[in-house]
């Protein structure tokens, strides 16, 4: 038998990288330890906010909806409340739905939902069928990324959030670094830090993770251990992506090599400190409004706008356009 | 030998596999090609690490630990 090396119950979890085993209140006890250090070294939040949590209905979001409100109850000032957006995946989006709303309902969590289909026109399956037919160079993340940070800020805002909580964890932010190394992108590798985005724009609403030292496996354990583990659905999309190899790659490496993960976490937080200064070099220009929907830009239109504009379902003054064809089944999954 | 089941929950994909006494769950999994980075382990209904040894007629479940989207 495996013991915990605090205790010498049986061990549910084995750290390699720390050299220590774990049984389930000592794994718990550790887990929440590592959040809240997260949260105060990071300054993540105050003693008075709204928290809007982004749940997909995934393992990682259900996990931190239930961390937050759990922790919430110790903190007064807090207010958490979930969103989550449903971009409209025929075959995957229906069925995280339901484990979120299982658990807004069993948390008593006030919730919204936002749908693509509302508030773009189309839903995410019916964009990429018109952006293959437009031979857009885009890949299906692509638009579901940006549409979703869209979409994530502005509801948050609407629902008077303060501070938007992500369940990104130690395994996402390194994936997404090695993929912005490939891709030569600084000015994302700067932006990878646990509080995120584009701060002194009116209409952008602050974004932190406090999952960012969690493992990818420990979320997994402590939805597990707390009857969170949702019903396991695949999006249709994901293994299209250079994430999807980067992922198997990165484990494969903690396999072999224990402790790769946290090594490249910290080859990431040094790369943001050296870069600080050049910050403002890496990022060129300033923050912006976007002419068409006013939301946070970098350029003169904002990622969202541009994108809507390319795949024609959107006139210029913001209007949505309707009825375009996008196949007889009007939802088409990946070829 | 031991023989053991294990089943990805939530999908079709099972098999049934024999392993050397002693084996411990990661070297089933190995045997699958499974990377036990990937996955959480129950034993007969309860969540263990996946160092522990396996024996006649377990049936282990996995969690997978990589998310959907």
């Amino acid at each position: 038998m495996v013991s915990c090396s605090f205790c010498g119950r049986k061990a549910v979890y084995v750290s390699k990288a720390l050299g220590r085993a774990y049984c389930k209140k000592h794994f718990l006890e550790y887990f929440d330890k590592k959040v809240r250090r997260t949260i105060r070294k990071h300054r993540m939040f105050s003693e008075k906010e709204t928290i809007i949590v982004a749940v997909s209905g995934g393992k990682d979001s259900l996990a931190l909806l239930h961390y937050l409100v759990r922790l919430s109850k110790r903190v007064p000032g807090w207010t958490i409340k979930a969103l989550l957006v449903d971009e409209g995946i025929r075959g995957y989006r229906e069925i995280t739905i339901k484990d979120f709303l299982r658990l807004v309902d069993e948390l008593g969590v006030e919730y919204r939902i936002v749908r693509f289909k509302d508030e773009l026109g189309y839903t995410l399956d019916e964009i990429i069928e018109i952006g293959r037919r437009k031979k857009l160079p885009y890949h299906p993340c692509s638009y579901c990324g940006v549409f979703r940070r869209y979409l994530l800020n502005k509801a948050a805002r609407e629902m008077g959030g303060t501070v938007i909580a992500t369940a990104h964890n130690l395994d996402d932010v390194i994936q997404t670094y090695l993929m912005n190394i490939i891709k030569n992108s600084w000015e994302k590798i700067v932006r990878l830090g646990p509080v995120s985005g584009i701060t002194g724009h009116p209409r952008f609403v602050r974004k932190v993770k406090p999952f960012y030292e969690i493992l990818e496996k420990e979320s997994a354990l402590y939805a597990v251990l707390n009857n969170l583990y949702p019903k396991f659905v695949e999006c249709p999309y994901a293994q299209q992506s250079m994430r999807w190899y980067l992922r198997k790659y990165i484990n494969n490496l903690e396999e072999m090599y224990p402790g790769t993960k946290y090594s490249m976490l910290r080859s990431l937080l040094r790369i943001i400190q050296l870069l600080e200064d050049k910050t403002n070099k890496i990022i060129e220009g300033e923050i912006r409004s976007c002419r068409i929907c006013g939301e946070p830009a970098s350029h003169d239109l904002c990622r969202a706008c541009t994108y809507r504009l390319e795949l024609g379902i959107m006139d210029e003054k913001g209007n949505i356009i309707r009825n375009i064809d996008t196949g007889a089944s009007g939802n088409q999954l990946p070829r | 030998m031991v023989r053991v089941r294990v089943k990805i929950i939530d999908t079709d994909q099972e098999w049934l596999v024999e392993a050397e006494n002693g084996a411990r769950i990661r070297d089933v999994l190995e045997k699958l090609d499974l990377n036990p980075e990937e996955y959480i382990v129950s034993r007969n209904g309860e969540v263990v690490a996946e160092d522990e040894e396996v024996g006649e007629g377990d049936l282990i479940i996995l969690y997978p630990v990589v998310s959907g989207g």
